[in-house]
């Protein structure tokens, strides 16, 4: 079988896609395949480290779902948690300058500042 | 190969990419794997052959992946040098791609560790035969930032030109004004939530959909803001494995799903079955 008959067996898988963004890739070639001893090996907890540290992995959909954890809580948009401090917040803030505004306009206008 | 070096620099080691099922030699020109001093060969192993690539030791030890691993570019180089290699042999042949870094001190050590390891070689051969990895991601309808709109922006009541300066009634906001901004804000945050219900549950519907017609499938943990350069809330990263007569049925269905959930549904593939070659 001559190189170029390689080439154009069709019969086995194409390669990866052409625009292949890097945490695609590295969710694939680091810790998804056949795991084969060799010689020299990557600390898995590396790994764990890295991912943490690039950003690229946050909790599961299903951790996600059962506890609502991870990054989902701290932004307004998801988290009905920090949603609810941010509404306390407001509140807190609202009384404040309804306090301001019914001691005279005098007073509120030096809480505005 | 296996003569020990005096000298530490010349110490060479063996790089093994994949490992496929192929009678010739595939062709591999114009592909230099990730380094540069030694093209990438072949390494017989009985009726398997695996892709390999002599290095220099001292750059492929632990500490010297350490330190690559927290050096973003050089981690990306390195990443895509190895998948550039494997998606190149598994087009020409039946691939088992192994991890980044599976590297052994000698030539004769890499044949009788992966020698030892053909049963199960052929087994994902055998399972991944006649198919190919689909990344699917679905993002939340709505991003963080569009979520609420406008309304969103802390509001800033009274704002000072719009209070009289005279004294009077007027000069108070109207009554019950507090009572109806924390009504908005709850209104908002019931939306927010509906939203994020909402694409949990269609996240769950293309799951399912997809793994009618897929062999197999795994859950990624999905990617946070940024990853991908934007800001879009991802709630579905899984990649499944499906047979190659079924991959046009796959594109049809998502663009189904696409229309009738109107979420962003991204697919991506065909992939080497990276995610189903191991043993789940």
């Amino acid at each position: 079988m001559t190189d170029l008959d390689f080439r154009h067996d069709v019969d086995h898988p194409v390669p990866g896609p052409p625009n292949t963004n890097l945490a695609d890739i590295l969710e694939r070639v680091l810790d998804k395949g056949i795991v084969i001893a060799g010689d020299i090996k990557i600390d898995l907890l590396d790994i764990e480290l890295l991912t943490i540290r690039l950003r690229l992995f946050v909790a599961s959909v299903d951790t996600a779902k059962k506890a609502g954890i991870d990054w989902w809580e701290t932004d307004p948009a998801l988290s009905s948690r920090a949603a609810r401090s941010a509404l306390q917040e407001e509140n807190r803030e609202l009384r404040t300058r309804l306090e301001a505004l019914e001691s005279g306009p005098r007073d509120m206008a030096s809480a505005d500042r | 190969m296996t003569e020990r070096s005096p000298k530490a620099s010349d110490t060479t080691a063996l790089y093994v990419y994949a490992v496929c099922r192929t009678e010739g030699s595939p062709a591999l020109d114009g592909v230099s794997g990730v380094a540069r001093d030694a093209p990438l060969r072949t390494l017989p192993l009985g009726s398997l052959t695996a892709i390999v690539q002599t290095v220099r030791a001292a750059e492929f030890t632990d500490e010297a992946w350490q330190e690559r691993l927290t050096d973003e570019p050089e981690l990306e180089r390195y990443a895509r040098a190895h998948h550039e290699v494997v998606s190149a042999v598994a087009a020409q042949a039946p691939t088992v791609p192994l991890p980044l870094a599976t590297l052994y001190n000698a030539e004769d050590r890499a044949e009788v560790v992966l020698g030892n390891e053909s049963a199960r070689f052929h087994a994902a051969l055998e399972r991944i035969a006649h198919h190919a990895e689909w990344g699917v991601k679905v993002y939340a309808t709505g991003s963080p930032g569009d979520v609420g709109g406008g309304a969103a922006q802390r509001p800033r009541t009274p704002s000072t030109p719009s209070i009289p300066s005279t004294p009077g009634d007027r000069e108070r906001p109207a009554p019950g004004a507090g009572r109806a901004y924390l009504e908005r804000k709850r209104n908002l945050q019931a939306r927010r939530e509906q939203q994020r219900e909402e694409s949990l549950r269609v996240a769950e519907t293309v799951d399912t959909r997809v793994c009618r017609i897929a062999k197999a499938s795994r859950r990624l943990r999905p990617h946070g803001p940024g990853a991908a350069g934007d800001h879009r809330v991802q709630v579905l990263n899984a990649t499944y494995l499906v047979a190659e007569h079924r991959s046009a049925e796959l594109e049809l269905l998502v663009k189904d799903l696409r229309g009738s959930t109107g979420a962003g549904i991204e697919l991506s593939g065909p992939w080497v079955p990276y995610s189903f070659v191991g043993e789940v």
